[in-house]
This record gives structure tokens, C-alpha cells and sequence, in this order.
């Protein structure tokens, strides 16, 4: 991939931060059984960035894109998306957040299967305001072939680009990944990357991956690593790797 | 302590607490129907035989006019007689003071000394007769209850004309009136008819019949065939005006007992099974839906060194727990419900001791049906998971293949919505579970149709049928055969606004082998009182010469329209003719044949005489009527009809609408139970894929209308099918439960169906709030995770 492709705004993180993060925290439980999943997270995240949150299992970063993805409340701190104060927001107000603003993609795809590739990404340019249509999506991720496939026959990797087409077609302007090639093998897992980071490109989405695969950091516009639910360091890299080059 | 599997075991319990109760609810009402129906079998069948047993119940018994006492050691010499008691039935009228109406009853002789040796009685209250006293009377205990009558209170009876006043020396039962009522009518008028025992020596002089018998009844020595002594016992009192002999089974009140027993052993077996079926089946799908969704769990277990038959018993187990709680309160509602109606029982039959006895075999068939359901489905599934090799099992289960719908492949794709396509394609891609919840909810919604069709063939019965076939208010009966003019004499009794003639006779009628004993009745031509109409309604006109018998009977007999029957006369000249069937009559309580009024005589080689008459009255001068109705001493009973009708409503009416409402109630639970259940495991099975759908951005009503659209399309397909089935059923069983004694018509109200629908639809929104409200409690965040 041709990193010089890309738009200078895209690399900007001057300006006004997508993300506005001071003090997360996250409780969960009580007494003796409370556990502080974010301790306190400062972070923000601009438009256009592909972000990599490296950090071991336990780290709190699968906590910390619930939080960013309106799944879960904090329980202190503030949390801006924008104009919406995203801890302080209503179950109706999170659910127009994600419909409008987030593109998920799992570590388990979570496609509907009873849905076609098509349909699956259709569902949700049903409720979106100004989607791709599902066809530009899919052949985004190079799954033009295979449109009116169910996910039981696609393969692990094609059914993980399935995925990213539903998360895309909405151009959302974020998309959250959890180990996203976390299901994959190698192989398979770089031609994910590739789709993530295509889609990130073209349509200027501020995207975070999260994972505890060091290796991928290369790719990132800005790594930021985590571990007991606090930021420990930032990198920023100058010249983002295609994941075709990463080394496993 | 609690070994850990079996943690394992309560918590999975209380998490699908809600479904195992409705599993247990639904196994529990069907128990408790089968618990319920064969106890009351059971408590009947084997009270009466006691009961037959221990108060010497004779086996043969005949009518005749008068035959000398010394006849009956001729009677006592036929092959395969044992003992032979012979006596006096007479007919009494009574003068009660509380009373408006004629009262009337039937005198029984007991022997002056000594308690007789057939048909012993049971002393409820007070004392027996005094050996030797005059003027004491047992009495019946259905009479004496419904007046107020207690040992030591006197009354009046007229006997034979004679005025004379009687105490009562006690309040007894017989077993020849388990079931007491006046001879012919279906239904109990307790008020105004009643028993009475006394010695022999005072009713023998009060009607001139000393020393000669007009009543015998018999036993059979051990191996005799009842078939031939009837016979013999024919032909020996033949020359004494015999009216016929017969058995047990012919007997009027046994032939109630037997057909509430025969009416329960139906519904013992058509609902509860169709009751199991259901519950088989729900148990069935929520085990092996249950255990799809814990197949990780399997897996683990089975990787950690479980062996195969550990894990089947570990599911087995949780299976169990629903069978007992379902046995448990099956058992529970079998003895409350049970020993609810054998308090109504007593309504109507009078024993000794009608004790509620449980069932055992009812208990076991209970438990046996109860855990061969669940355990076919715990094999069935488990054996499925546990074949799996842990590996295997351990990884997610791939996603499940899918293919277009049907109605899409018919291109109507695109009127459909991802909603709908998601909700079509699942139905479709597991057919044969969409068939048993089709099939469970359709059971369902059939079962709630058929406890109304027998309630709406009751309220036809007592509403319309009543009045199309009687039209008259009153039926007056003579003591004896009278010339037509005592019409004129009737006709003049205050308030009398119309009034027909009727004839009476006691016939019995043969065809192919087959008979019955029964009341020829007459019709007249044109007539506005009693008439015979057929299953439409529409009245048959008599015809000159032939006969009308009621369908029943004409199925008895095995006899169809334009067969010759043999009507054989059991009074008068006793003539025997061959006479065409020429119409079957819709009646719903006895079995009777009808004849043109004229007709009947010129059969009976009689002249122009009648038996009773039907009357119109004016119901304000009721009472004047009834006064003046005592002072003619020819009228020997009458029988109101509002009296009867309200006597029907209170007694068979009341007793089948309450098994009914049973019904009514365990049905409804049954249609709440399946769809509930079903709504549950649907969401239980497609949580990640629901929850997915509300992290990418779909509302929780949008994500509600899938589940939704798939219980309103299996709805849509179950209730036709289920109304369509709840009509066979109710046919069958509505149908089979007639008898010779009280006939339900088949009737299918819009309310019926419309109930049914009710009941359906509310349960589904109903199972549809709850699905929808834990929808709001689905884990998001679970969906980041593995699929479990």
C-alpha cells in the first residue's frame, strides 16, 4: 500500500480530536470483588488515524473500545465523541451512536447466518443514512466473487471481510476491530489487515485495532500501548507498514 | 456435599427456571387429567362393585302385574338361578305441605321380619322398621334431603287412593338406586319422587296383593349366562303379565353409573394423551435446544475425562427434576380436582361412602409417560454432543447452512425484509423443529377447542333443544290407561292454555339379535307439545304406520331407516309386531321409540285411551293449577319442565361443565406453556446473533420484529391446523361420550374459535412482551467474546 496516498488530513491530529478521553474509569463490581478494569485513561483519538492498542489480555483494552463503542457506560471520567457526551447518554442515544457513527468488526465475525454476504451488509445500508451500496462495499474487500454466498460457505478470512464491508458500508467514521485477525491464520489474517486498512485510506475513517499481537503495531499511524487499564506509552510511526511486510 | 456437576446441575435450573416450570406446568396438567379421570373411575367402579357386593345387588330383575307368592320357588328351580326374592313395587302419590305440585314415588315391600336377602339396604340416619308396626317408612335419601325429611317426621301418602300418615323410622340407600329417579325420566327430579320401604304385610293390604308378588329379582349361580334365565324367567311370568326381565346391565341405574364411567374412561384416555403428546413434545425441544446450547460445555466436560454415560446422566438428571416437579404437582392437582368432583358425584349418586381413591396405575402410567418423554429427548441430544470429539466441540460451532427461503426462490424476494428473510430462512433451514413447535402450538390451540364445544352442546341442550322438542310446560301422567275424555276434565284446570293427549307404553324392541327395553311414546300429527325432529331441527312428521326411535337407539340396535324392528308390548294383550323405522329422532337424554297416538292403540289392540297429557300453562296461575291438580286423583305424576330443566342444570349440566372448566384452565396453561417456551428458547438460541444486530446500530424493536415475525409465522401456520384438529377432536370425543342416557350435541360456536384465538394470540403477545423485555437485558459486549 501506498502510504503517500494518503490524505495530508488524515494525518492530522491537530484540530479537534474525534475521541476527547480524561480519566476513564471503569469499575465493575463491589467491595472486595471490584475490579478497576480503566484507571484513568487519557487519550485522544483524530479523524482519519489508524490506531493500534497493543496490550496484553487483562490490559482493560477490550474494556476500553466497549466504552468508545457506546456498548458500556463508564463509570467516571469524561468521554466525548464529538459533540455527544458518550457518558452521560441515554440506551436510545448509544443505539443512534452505533447506527450512525461505529463500525464493529469482532474477533469472531458475528455474521447473521442466515443472511447472504449481500444481505448481511445490506441489513445494515438498510438503517444507514448515506451507505456504499453493499456491492461497492464487499468489492472493497475484494468479495465481489462472492456476494450471494452464505457465511457457512466462506472461509474464516472471507467471512472476517464480510464483516468489515458491514462495518464499513455505512462509512462510519470509526471503526473499532477486537482482534480482528484474532480467529486467523496468518495468511488470512494479512489479507484482513489489508482490507482494514484500505477502508481506512480511502474512506478517511478513524480506526482502532486492538490486539495483544505485537506485530502489527507496524502498521499503525500511532501504536499506543496499554496495561492496567492506563495508557503506558504512545509511538507515533512515521512510515506505517503495509501488512503484507509485517513478520509474523 | 454437593458433588460440583450437580452445582452445575441447580444453577442451570434457576438460570431456565421459567422454561422448566412450563415444561413441568404443561406435564403436570395432563398427569393431572389422567391422575383425575382415572381416580374417579377407579373411586366409581370399584365403590359400586363393593358396595353391590356387601348389600347382596341382585343380578336379574322383572315387573310383573301379579303373580302368586308360591311362583317364586318355581323361579328358584330354573337352571342358574341361586337366590330368588320376590316383593311389591307400587306406585304412591304423596301430600307434602312444602309442595305444590303432585309428588309421587314408588313403595318398595321389605320382608316383615328379618332384612331381605337381595338389595339390602344402607341405614343412613335413624333406626329400621319396627318388626310388626304399621305406619313407619324407610326413605330414600335424595327425597328426604331435598325436603328436609328426618327420622321421626311424619307425612302423608296416599296409597291406593287411601290417605294415611307415615313416620319416618330412618333415611336409607339401595344399591337399586345408586342413581334414583322416576322410571323412564333421564333426569333426577329429587322433590317430587322418591323411595319408600315398608313391610310387606301393609303394602300387600293397602293394595289388595297379599300373599302374591309383583316384583322379583334374582342371582345367577356361579358360571350361569344371565341370556338364557332372562329368558326362562319371560317365559315363566309371561302368564302374570311379566313386563319383561333383565340384568344388570339394562338395570336404570347401573346404566348411569356405567355411563359416567364410560364417559370418563373417554376423556381419561383422548385428553390426557393428547395432553402428554404435547408435553412430550415440549420437553423434547427444550432439552435437545437446551443441550445444543451447552454443547462447549459437553465438550469441556468430556476433555477433562467425563465419560460419556456421566455427562448423559448429568443432563438426564436436569430432565428429571422437570418430571418430578410435573408428577409432583400433576399428583397434587389429580387429588384436589379428583376429590373436588367425587363431592359433586355425590350430587347425583348415592353411596354409602364415595371415597376419592387415588389411581396407583394412573400414578405409574403418570411417571412412565412423564420420564419416557424427557428421557428420549435427553438420549436423542445428548448422544449427539457427546459423539463430538472435545476438540471439536470446543471450537465454535460453524455457522449453520442457510439457502434462500422458498417464498423468495417463488421471487417474491424482494417484498421481503431482512427481518422477515432472517426470520423465514431459520424456520426453513430446521423444518423439523419448526414442525414440532407448529405441532405443539397447534396441539395447543386444538385443546382449547374441544371443553367449549361440550359446553356450547350443554347450552344448546338446556337453551333451544329443550324447547324444540318440548314444547309443552307441563306432563301429566295417569295412574292407569284412560278414555280420552278425561281431556276435557284437565283442559278445565285453571290456567290450562293448550293441551295434547299422550300415550305410554312399555315396549321392548328387537332387531337382529339385539335389544331394549324402552318407553313407546306417542306423537300426534300437527302437534304442538312433543315432537320428534331430526338432527336438523325439523320436525318428523308421525307417520300412520311405522316407527321413529331416537338415533341412538337406531345405533344400539344397529338398525337403519326402512329396517322392520320387532316391537314387542309389554302390557295389555303383550302383541308383537314387525314394524318399519321409518325416522331417526334427535333426543339427547333416554333412548325411545315414537308412534302415532292412534296407532299405538290400534297396536295394543286398546281403544281410544291415553296414559297423560302434555299441557300449555299460564305460568301466573301456576299455582292455582297445581292445587287443583290435587284434587284429581286419576293424575299419578307430573312432570314440570322448567323443574327438569333446572334439575339437569344442577346435576349433568353443572358436572360436565366443571370437568370443563378443568379442561378450559389446563389447556389455556398448556397454549401459554408452548408458545412462552418456544419464544424463550428462540431468544436463548440466537442471543449473539441478536445482540450483534443491537451493537451494529439496530434498535431493540427492530431486533424484536425478527423474533417476532417468526412466532406470528409459526402462529399463523399452527392455529389453522389447530382449529382444523380441535374440531376432529372435539368430534370424536364429544361424540364417543354419548350415551344412552344423556346425549351432548355437536355444536361449533364462533365463540369457541374465537376463544381459541384469544388464547393463542394473548399468550404469543404475551410471550412476546417477555422476549422483548429480556431483549433489553441481552449482553453486548458478550458478542465481542466467543461464542460460548
Amino acid at each position: 500500500m501506498n502510504t503517500a496516498a494518503r490524505s495530508p488530513a488524515a494525518l492530522a491530529t491537530n484540530g479537534t480530536p474525534v475521541f476527547h478521553v480524561r480519566g476513564l474509569t471503569k469499575v465493575y463490581g463491589t467491595g472486595t470483588a471490584e475490579v478497576r478494569a480503566l484507571a484513568g485513561v487519557d487519550l485522544d483519538l483524530h479523524a482519519g488515524e489508524l490506531v493500534v492498542l497493543l496490550g496484553p489480555s487483562g490490559s482493560g483494552k477490550t474494556t476500553l473500545l466497549n466504552q468508545l463503542g457506546g456498548l458500556d457506560i463508564p463509570t467516571a471520567g469524561t468521554l466525548r465523541y464529538r459533540d455527544i457526551d458518550l457518558t452521560h447518554a441515554t440506551e436510545e442515544q448509544l443505539t443512534h451512536y452505533r447506527r450512525e457513527s461505529v463500525g464493529f468488526i469482532f474477533q469472531f465475525y458475528n455474521l447473521i447466518p442466515s443472511l447472504t454476504a449481500r444481505e448481511n451488509v445490506g441489513l445494515i445500508t438498510e438503517i444507514a443514512r448515506d451507505p456504499l451500496t453493499p456491492e461497492a462495499a464487499l468489492q472493497m474487500v475484494g468479495l465481489a466473487p462472492r456476494l450471494d454466498h452464505f457465511p457457512a460457505q466462506l472461509s474464516g478470512g472471507e467471512q472476517q471481510r464480510v464483516a468489515i464491508a458491514r462495518a464499513i458500508a455505512k462509512r462510519p467514521a470509526v471503526l473499532l476491530c477486537d482482534e480482528p485477525t484474532g480467529a486467523l491464520d496468518v495468511k488470512t489474517g494479512i489479507v484482513v489487515l489489508e482490507a482494514i486498512q484500505r477502508a481506512n485510506r480511502e474512506l478517511g475513517t478513524l480506526t482502532v485495532i486492538i490486539t495483544h499481537n505485537a506485530i502489527m503495531a507496524d502498521m499503525a499511524d500511532r501504536v499506543i500501548r496499554f496495561s492496567d487499564g492506563r495508557v503506558q506509552s504512545e509511538q507515533r510511526n512515521a512510515a506505517p507498514a503495509a501488512p503484507s511486510t509485517l513478520l509474523w | 456435599m454437593l458433588p460440583h456437576l450437580d452445582r452445575k446441575l441447580l444453577r442451570d435450573l434457576k438460570r431456565l427456571k421459567g422454561q422448566a416450570a412450563a415444561v413441568s406446568l404443561v406435564m403436570a396438567c395432563g398427569l393431572a387429567m389422567l391422575i383425575m379421570a382415572r381416580s374417579l373411575i377407579h373411586s366409581l367402579d370399584s365403590t359400586r362393585a363393593e358396595y353391590y357386593q356387601t348389600n347382596h345387588f341382585a343380578e336379574i330383575f322383572a315387573s310383573l302385574k301379579r303373580a302368586p307368592n308360591d311362583l317364586a320357588a318355581r323361579i328358584a328351580a330354573l337352571p342358574g338361578v341361586a337366590t330368588v326374592q320376590t316383593g311389591l313395587a307400587v306406585p304412591v302419590t304423596l301430600d307434602l305441605p312444602g309442595i305444590a305440585e303432585p309428588a309421587g314415588g314408588l313403595v318398595r315391600s321389605l320382608p316383615d321380619f328379618g332384612a331381605p336377602e337381595l338389595n339390602r339396604l344402607f341405614l343412613r340416619r335413624g333406626g329400621w322398621l319396627t318388626p310388626g308396626s304399621r305406619g313407619e317408612v324407610l326413605v330414600g335419601e335424595s327425597f328426604a334431603v331435598a325436603n328436609d325429611l328426618n327420622p321421626g317426621d311424619t307425612f302423608t301418602m296416599l296409597l291406593n287412593g287411601r290417605r294415611q300418615t307415615f313416620r319416618i323410622a330412618g333415611i336409607v340407600l339401595s344399591p337399586e338406586y345408586i342413581f334414583e329417579s322416576r322410571p323412564g325420566a333421564a333426569l333426577p327430579d329429587k322433590r317430587t319422587y322418591g323411595i319408600f320401604w315398608m313391610p310387606y304385610k301393609e303394602v300387600a293390604t293397602a293394595w289388595d296383593l297379599y300373599g302374591a308378588f309383583n316384583h322379583v329379582v334374582l342371582t345367577l349361580a356361579p358360571g350361569a349366562a344371565a341370556k338364557p334365565v332372562i329368558a326362562e324367567l319371560d317365559r315363566l311370568l309371561r302368564p302374570y303379565g311379566g313386563l319383561g326381565s333383565y340384568g344388570r346391565k339394562d338395570h336404570p341405574s347401573h346404566i348411569r353409573v356405567s355411563d359416567e364411567i364410560r364417559v370418563l374412561t373417554i376423556l381419561s384416555i383422548g385428553f390426557p394423551s393428547i395432553f402428554l403428546s404435547v408435553a412430550a413434545f415440549m420437553t423434547n425441544a427444550v432439552i435437545s435446544r437446551l443441550l445444543s446450547l451447552q454443547r462447549e460445555q459437553i465438550a469441556i466436560l468430556k476433555a477433562f475425562g467425563f465419560t460419556n454415560r456421566q455427562i448423559v446422566t448429568h443432563y438426564l438428571k436436569f430432565a428429571f427434576v422437570m418430571v418430578a416437579g410435573g408428577v409432583l404437582f400433576g399428583l397434587l392437582g389429580g387429588l384436589v380436582l379428583g376429590q373436588q368432583l367425587v363431592i359433586m358425584y355425590e350430587l347425583f349418586f348415592k353411596f354409602p361412602d364415595l371415597a376419592f381413591r387415588l389411581d396407583g396405575t394412573a400414578v405409574a402410567i403418570a411417571l412412565t409417560v412423564g420420564l419416557g418423554a424427557v428421557t428420549l429427548g435427553v438420549f436423542s441430544s445428548v448422544r449427539k454432543a457427546a459423539r463430538l470429539p472435545p476438540a471439536e466441540a470446543m471450537r465454535p460451532e460453524p455457522p449453520a447452512s442457510y439457502r434462500p427461503a422458498y417464498l423468495e426462490r417463488l421471487g417474491l424476494k424482494r417484498l421481503l425484509s431482512h427481518s422477515f428473510r432472517i426470520a423465514v430462512r431459520n424456520l426453513e433451514r430446521r423444518p423439523m423443529q419448526a414442525l414440532f413447535t407448529v405441532a405443539g402450538l397447534a396441539l395447543a390451540t386444538a385443546l382449547l377447542i374441544l371443553p367449549n364445544t361440550f359446553k356450547a352442546g350443554i347450552v344448546e341442550i338446556l337453551d333451544f333443544k329443550w324447547d324444540v322438542v318440548q314444547r309443552q310446560d307441563i306432563n301429566l301422567g295417569l295412574v292407569e290407561p284412560s278414555s280420552a275424555r278425561i281431556i276435557h276434565e284437565l283442559a278445565q284446570l285453571p290456567g290450562v292454555t293448550s293441551l295434547e293427549p299422550s300415550r305410554f307404553a312399555a315396549v321392548r324392541i328387537h332387531f337382529q339379535g339385539r335389544s331394549r327395553q324402552i318407553g313407546l311414546r306417542s306423537l300426534l300429527p300437527g302437534a304442538m307439545h312433543s315432537r320428534a325432529v331430526d338432527s336438523a331441527n325439523r320436525e318428523i312428521a308421525p307417520p300412520t304406520d311405522g316407527l321413529i326411535v331416537s338415533a341412538k337407539l337406531a345405533s344400539v340396535l344397529g338398525a337403519k331407516v326402512g329396517d322392520l324392528v320387532v316391537v314387542e308390548a309389554l302390557e295389555g294383550r303383550r302383541p308383537v309386531k314387525s314394524l318399519p323405522l321409518v325416522g331417526l329422532a334427535e333426543d339427547f337424554t333416554g333412548i325411545t321409540a315414537y308412534m302415532e297416538l292412534h296407532a299405538i292403540n290400534r297396536f295394543l289392540g286398546e281403544g281410544d285411551v291415553i296414559t297423560g297429557a302434555s299441557l300449555g300453562l299460564d305460568l301466573s296461575k301456576r299455582a292455582e293449577f297445581l292445587a287443583a291438580l290435587k284434587e284429581i286423583p286419576r293424575v299419578s305424576s307430573i312432570a314440570i319442565k322448567e323443574t327438569l330443566r333446572k334439575s339437569f342444570r344442577e346435576t349433568t349440566a353443572q358436572m360436565m361443565g366443571l370437568i370443563q372448566s378443568i379442561y378450559l384452565f389446563f389447556s389455556v396453561v398448556v397454549a401459554f406453556g408452548v408458545i412462552y417456551n418456544n419464544a424463550r428458547i428462540s431468544l436463548a438460541e440466537r442471543a449473539r446473533e441478536l445482540a450483534t444486530l443491537r451493537v451494529v446500530g439496530m434498535t431493540q424493536r427492530e431486533v424484536g420484529a425478527i423474533l417476532v415475525i417468526e412466532l406470528v409465522i409459526l402462529a399463523v401456520l399452527a392455529v389453522p391446523l389447530g382449529l382444523v384438529c380441535g374440531t376432529g377432536f372435539a368430534t370424536v370425543i364429544v361424540s364417543s361420550v354419548n350415551t344412552e342416557t344423556v346425549r351432548v350435541p355437536l355444536v361449533f360456536t364462533s365463540y369457541t374459535y374465537s376463544f381459541a384465538i384469544a388464547v393463542v394470540v394473548t399468550a404469543s403477545v404475551f410471550s412476546a412482551l417477555v422476549v422483548l423485555r429480556k431483549l433489553k437485558q441481552l449482553d453486548l459486549i458478550a458478542t465481542l467474546k466467543a461464542p460460548e
